[in-house]
């Protein structure tokens, strides 16, 4: 059991520090895309808000609803 | 008498071209303007994909179309979950019939029932359990991206399974990493003991003592947990490699081979479930003294001697040769 446990453990730990050095070594398309002749802007969220309401705005703040082609 | 020339041959080309023109027709016989177009059919007798210019860096966005990816969207969402399917429930349904025919195969008591032997060491269980709690998570995960949306999200709601999918995600993504790792310590740690000998091809002929009552010889591993053991070697590479791959888009392969590299991900990954759950069948419910190697590291000294009594008769050569003489002694005359 103690074995089990301690596995368990370092399984956990491991995996943070996996996820940690592969966040560490990536980066958002606006970032790695930029050259100093293209300027990628940050698109923010995603082009239907962080519900998928079509309401772009974090929850609780102002916003607006998404159009077509906009 | 230059521009009468050029006039008439103006005329001629319209009369020649004009009946082409007039030809091209809608199947209803109405005049279709786009069907001499190009389109894409004779783009791609041109180039495997259709692609244009852009100007930004990343050069895999001016993919506009990829034929490939069609078929492998025909795999991915026909013939995987099809596959999947009959890969794990043809497992439950064949161990469950094992175990309704045979039963479960029980301990044998003797004289040494009760004694103890060490089986697996501390380190030896810690690489086991590190690789087995990864490899849970990993298959069920895993198997959400095949029949998540089919079976869960019906009966939990997009949103809920949409936070499950992102979470499953992650965890597959991080814990490859412990599995990867302890696949390398099991194959540090037991390589030696599971190099096929003719003793297997014997354990193999007689059915491994599973369908008779028959107990062939063994050392520290019989033929059938070597299997097991080359199986997640040789499976625990190839999901890492095909995996690795996916994990860091285009850093080896353009999108054509990792999609190649999913189809291989994918299919190993639901053989290597159904061949580990046979595994743990009979580490757990199918052999009565089993589980106890790697419980608690030590099995039953009669049940030892029957599965894997070459192992048992090598230790204790070498507990009465070496560990049993103290500092000082010397074997007597």
């Amino acid at each position: 059991m103690k074995a089990f446990l301690v596995a368990v453990a370092a399984a956990l730990v491991l995996a943070s520090a996996a996820s940690f050095l592969l966040a560490e070594n990536q980066r958002f398309a606006y970032q790695a895309f930029a050259t100093s002749g293209a300027r990628v802007s940050d698109p923010g969220t995603n082009l239907v808000g962080p519900r998928w309401t079509g309401d772009i705005a974090e929850p609780g703040k102002a916003g607006h609803k998404a159009e077509a082609g906009s | 008498m230059r521009r009468l020339t050029s006039l008439l041959l103006l005329a001629a080309t319209l009369a020649l071209t004009a009946p082409a023109v007039a030809q091209v027709r809608a199947p209803d016989g109405a005049p279709n303007p786009t069907a001499s177009s190009v389109n894409e059919e004779m783009l791609f007798k041109q180039d495997p994909t259709i692609h244009g210019r852009i100007s930004i860096p990343n050069a895999t966005a001016a993919n506009l179309i990829q034929p490939q990816g069609r078929e492998w969207r025909q795999f991915r969402e026909a013939w995987l979950p099809w596959i999947g399917a009959l890969a794990v429930l043809g497992m439950l349904g064949a161990l469950a019939a094992f175990y309704f025919t045979r039963g479960r195969i029980r301990l044998e008591h003797s004289e040494e029932s009760g004694k103890k032997i060490l089986r697996f060491n501390s380190f030896e269980r810690f690489s086991h359990w590190m690789t087995a709690s990864c490899f849970i998570v990993l298959s069920l995960s895993g198997l959400n991206y095949i029949f998540g949306k089919r079976l869960l999200m019906p009966l939990i709601g997009p949103e809920a399974f949409a936070t499950l999918a992102q979470y499953a995600k992650y965890a597959h993504i991080y814990l490859a990493w412990p599995f990867m790792l302890g696949v390398l310590f099991m194959l540090v740690l037991w390589i030696k003991d599971n190099i096929p000998g003719r003793i297997d091809w014997i354990w193999l002929k007689q059915g491994g003592g599973l369908l008779g009552d028959a107990h062939p010889s063994a050392g520290r591993f019989n033929a059938g947990q070597k299997m097991i053991f080359w199986m997640v070697v040789g499976f625990g590479f190839a999901m890492g490699a095909t995996g690795l791959m996916m994990i860091f888009p285009f850093a080896v392969t353009d999108i054509n081979g990792m999609q190649v590299m999913q189809v291989i991900h994918s299919l190993i990954g639901v053989v290597f479930i159904a061949g580990i759950l046979a595994h743990i069948y009979i580490g757990s419910l199918g052999m009565e003294g089993a589980y106890d190697a790697m419980g608690s590291g030590e099995v039953d000294l009669a049940w030892a001697k029957v599965h894997h009594d070459l192992w048992v008769k090598e230790q204790q050569a070498k507990t009465a040769s070496g560990p049993q003489l103290g500092r000082g002694q010397v074997p007597a005359e």
